[in-house]
């Protein structure tokens, strides 16, 4: 980033308060400086959320009005701003940072090696060290390669498997393996053109296929009989993909039957959940 | 200039050639260009600074051969140089002025918040944890909050508010498609 404009200088720039000289130098430096946009863009932001937060001052504030807040584009981001303060105040405090993934810490952190491979440093000496942190770097390498592969993978699917992306999932365990005083899983009602998906836990995976069936106050609203259970870390799950409309606020049923081989039912469980407004 | 001149097909390939011999580099140079105008529009204060930048950049795409004989160096600039043409020309007329901004109604909110939620839980385990703690606190304890999550993560302040930006605006674009297709 151009060393020559402060954050402060920004702010006035995008206020809309900065002398006309400052903000020909500005400019410049936006088209030109790639560091320069990317920071402006990141000082907006920032704008946003102290406005949203009560956090300018009053003079800042009147500004943020007049001058800043003057395209559709600038509302719109606003308005996201007040819808993300909306979700991160429903929110629970963030997990503890015990919690991030080892990979995540790596990163970026300047010797990841020393703090993560603490036994390099140890008895096998300074080469065998090297060596261990080559065969890490490999390691990183090829899985940096497999991730970027599988994240080419969507942009070559088709339309229909896009349209996938709006999809809820929803994890359901079996209800007689609910302990007492579990409550119904609540799930928001899902946003018009969504798709549910219904992951349903079993534990018997011996089952040719299987059937399940939406009920809502005994009412059946939907059945699919060619299910089939799937991995999911250590469990099982058996996915069933239904169409988001069908649900309305109340209490629902999924009953799940295995098929065996003689092409006999048998009954599994009953997987229970309320929709919720 | 001519309001009737459209930018044609051809148009634009020559404008996409002379930014850049590489199609896809030629492309997001393009998209660099206009974002970076309607930028410098905004903190103009033109309204419409989407369309001041289409209109520049269709002048320079109209007058592209006679540019290519004479212009050497970085087309940027000369985009810059044309803007001011282009600025100077809107605040000789009458500007629009902004409409006020309107929040969304109870329906539309519920939405785009369900629209929210399920991005969210789209993101991978980590990007979400950096986005609620980096823009989860406020007030005094933001500060102290962030400082840690940059120790966290092993990066610097100002690398850790360029990543949390990027995680923001790619929910961002996330959330205006999910609301998009749910309008469908």
């Amino acid at each position: 980033m151009n060393p020559n404009i402060d954050k402060q200088e920004m702010r006035s720039y995008l206020l809309g308060n900065l002398e006309a000289d400052r903000r020909a130098a500005i400019e410049e430096s936006i088209l030109c400086d790639p560091g320069v946009y990317e920071e402006l863009l990141v000082v907006e932001e920032e704008l946003i959320d102290q406005h949203i937060t009560n956090n300018l001052s009053p003079s800042e504030r009147q500004q943020f009005e007049a001058n800043f807040l003057i395209t559709a584009e600038r509302q719109k981001n606003l308005r996201f701003g007040r819808l993300l303060r909306r979700y991160l105040d429903s929110q629970p405090v963030p997990i503890s940072p015990e919690n991030i993934p080892v990979a995540v810490r790596q990163t970026e952190t300047p010797a990841p090696a020393k703090k993560f491979l603490p036994f390099i440093a140890g008895p096998f000496g300074r080469s065998a060290g090297i060596a261990i942190s080559a065969a890490v770097v490999a390691s990183i390498a090829i899985i940096a390669f497999i991730c970027w592969v599988s994240t080419k993978k969507p942009q070559q699917r088709t339309v229909q498997e896009d349209s996938s992306q709006l999809v809820k999932v929803v994890q359901l365990a079996p209800g007689s393996q609910r302990s007492e005083g579990v409550a119904t899983q609540r799930v928001p009602i899902p946003p018009k053109g969504f798709d549910v998906r219904l992951e349903l836990q079993v534990t018997n995976t011996s089952f040719r296929n299987y059937k399940s069936e939406l009920l809502r106050e005994n009412n059946s609203l939907k059945t699919a009989n060619e299910l089939k259970a799937e991995p999911r870390g250590e469990q099982h799950i058996v996915p069933w993909t239904i169409t988001g409309d069908v649900l309305r606020p109340g209490d629902y049923q999924v009953r799940l039957s295995g098929v065996v081989d003689s092409g006999q039912d048998e009954f599994i469980d009953n997987y229970s959940f309320r929709v919720i407004k | 200039m001519n309001k009737d001149w459209v930018l044609s097909q051809e148009a634009f390939d020559a404008l996409l050639d002379w930014l850049d011999s590489d199609r896809e580099q030629a492309g997001i140079k393009y998209e660099e260009i206009r974002a970076r105008l309607i930028i410098i529009f905004t903190g103009r204060g033109c309204v419409d600074a989407e369309d001041l930048a289409d209109e520049t950049i269709n002048r320079v795409t109209k007058r592209l051969s006679k540019i290519r004989e004479e212009f050497t160096g970085d087309p940027t600039r000369y985009f810059f140089g044309v803007a001011n043409k282009v600025y100077m020309e809107y605040i000789r007329r009458k500007p629009p002025q902004p409409s006020p901004f309107l929040p969304p109604d109870s329906n539309q909110a519920e939405v785009e918040f369900r629209c929210l939620e399920h991005c969210t839980d789209s993101l991978s385990e980590e990007n979400r944890y950096l986005l609620l703690k980096y823009y989860g606190a406020e007030g005094r304890s933001k500060i102290d909050q962030r400082r840690q999550l940059a120790e966290e993560l092993g990066i610097a302040p100002n690398a850790l508010r360029i990543r949390a930006y990027r995680i923001r605006l790619g929910l961002q674009e996330c959330v205006e498609k999910c609301i998009e297709r749910s309008e469908e």
